[in-house]
């Protein structure tokens, strides 16, 4: 159980696994036996990569998994895809769009998965609605009160990247795109640059969140192996000591 | 003048005719998606006509939202600490009329309840009369702790329109006297 205890006030007072805020007054969650682990980190980073790897191995480990992604809702994905390419959002819309889509998966996906004793991977989390809101000059506390539905992840995991390395695999793995270069900012119309600045924005906005939410930081530069090796790691050593159940026993 | 209404921008109509068609729409994603249509008319259709020195008339305000959505179960807090963004309105009138009276003025005018408009999400009652009758009562309980909390001038909506219209006008041709 250390590791519960090593989250515990890392999250701003919050135990994983309950309401940030306010919550959900109709929805109880009281001693659901399911775990969400999340893992955030900017555009091209690598966390599809690494859920997916995850995920196997988890279930090989006997786990049972659901994974939930960003404007992954069937609810809000086709109303955010049509704002996104009719260039009508603007800074709040943008942000409560977000909030309705993950608001969507948690009642009807995560929640339902934590109450059958899943483990929820979401592929990232409201840390990175707090990100893009804050690089727009959303109000901060605003943000905060507004995602005080969430429940507190058990572990939070952050993949870390400087701008540069981070444009160069965006630029290997086919391009950069209008919103992950925050091109509606209107910095200039330079792609390349305003790129590189709005990423440099958010991932100061996601360094600034790490204490207040207790990330675990993971070097993003480092081999896809690495990285998973030191994710499973973890996440075995906080299911060892979290009495998580297991849907069938571990191959030997 | 410009008269804006709820629930009235395209770019939340589709999700929100999708989610009520499929009634697929939990307390809280209404509450986000009504607070998104109205973030998307607050910037294009309510603050410029206020900036031209236009009069703005909504039918429907925050207030719709504090009182539906705390019936629905969200916390009320929460609903108005959402709702942050908002201007505040200049006067805000509530018409107010008893439970009787506006579930008789909706079943003359129509042949069926909304699914939503009767509560008939919350599985109070599979009756849509009677839900709409459960419902609309904690909407109205609701409204009646806004009245005080947000200063709301009432207006008795049960008398006729000709007198309701008249106390209207004069609250606003006042309102508009002290202000210029």
């Amino acid at each position: 159980m250390t590791n519960d205890a090593d989250i515990q006030g890392a999250h701003g007072g919050v135990t994983p696994g309950h309401y940030y805020g306010h919550g959900l007054p109709y929805l109880s969650i009281d001693r659901y036996p399911g775990k969400i682990i999340a893992l955030e980190g900017t555009d091209g980073v690598g966390r599809s990569t690494q859920i997916r790897l995850l995920r196997e191995w988890l279930e090989v480990q006997g786990y049972g998994v659901v994974e939930t992604g960003w404007t992954r809702s069937p609810l809000m994905q086709p109303t955010i895809e049509l704002a996104k390419s009719s260039n009508t959002l603007n800074k709040l819309t943008f942000v409560l769009l977000y909030a309705c889509d993950f608001a969507d998966r948690l009642e009807k996906e995560i929640i339902p998965a934590l109450k059958a004793g899943f483990i929820v991977l979401a592929d990232r989390y409201i840390y990175t609605a707090i990100a893009r809101a804050g690089v727009r000059g959303v109000d901060s506390q605003w943000i905060r009160r507004l995602y005080g539905f969430a429940i507190a992840p058990h572990l939070v995991f952050y993949l870390r990247i400087d701008a540069d390395a981070l444009a160069r695999r965006v630029l290997e793995a086919g391009g950069m795109e209008y919103w992950e270069s925050g091109m509606d900012m209107k910095a200039g119309d330079d792609i390349y640059d305003s790129f590189r600045s709005y990423q440099r924005q958010l991932l100061k906005e996601y360094a600034a969140m790490a204490d207040e939410f207790g990330f675990r930081v993971l070097e993003g530069r480092k081999s896809v192996n690495t990285i998973q090796e030191e994710l499973r790691r973890q996440v075995g050593e906080f299911l060892e000591g979290s009495g998580s159940p297991r849907l069938l026993t571990p191959e030997a | 003048m410009f008269v804006t209404e709820w629930n009235s921008s395209a770019l939340v109509k589709a999700a929100t005719k999708a989610g009520k068609k499929k009634n697929a729409l939990t307390p809280m994603t209404f509450s986000l998606l009504h607070a998104t249509d109205f973030a998307d008319r607050l910037l294009y259709k309510i603050v410029p006509p206020l900036k031209a020195g236009m009069i703005v008339l909504a039918d429907r305000y925050t207030y719709t939202a504090f009182a539906r959505d705390v019936a629905r179960g969200v916390d009320r807090e929460w609903v108005r600490d959402l709702y942050g963004f908002a201007v505040q309105p200049d006067l805000a009138v509530y018409f107010r009329v008893p439970i009787d009276v506006s579930l008789d003025r909706l079943l003359a005018r129509r042949v069926k309840l909304k699914f939503y408009e009767a509560g008939m999400d919350m599985g109070w009652s599979s009756i849509p009369t009677e839900s709409f009758r459960l419902f609309q009562s904690k909407v109205l309980d609701e409204y009646d702790k806004l009245v005080p909390e947000f200063g709301l001038t009432v207006i008795d909506a049960a008398g006729s329109i000709t007198d309701q219209q008249h106390t209207f006008r004069q609250l606003v041709s006042t309102k508009l006297e002290r202000q210029s």
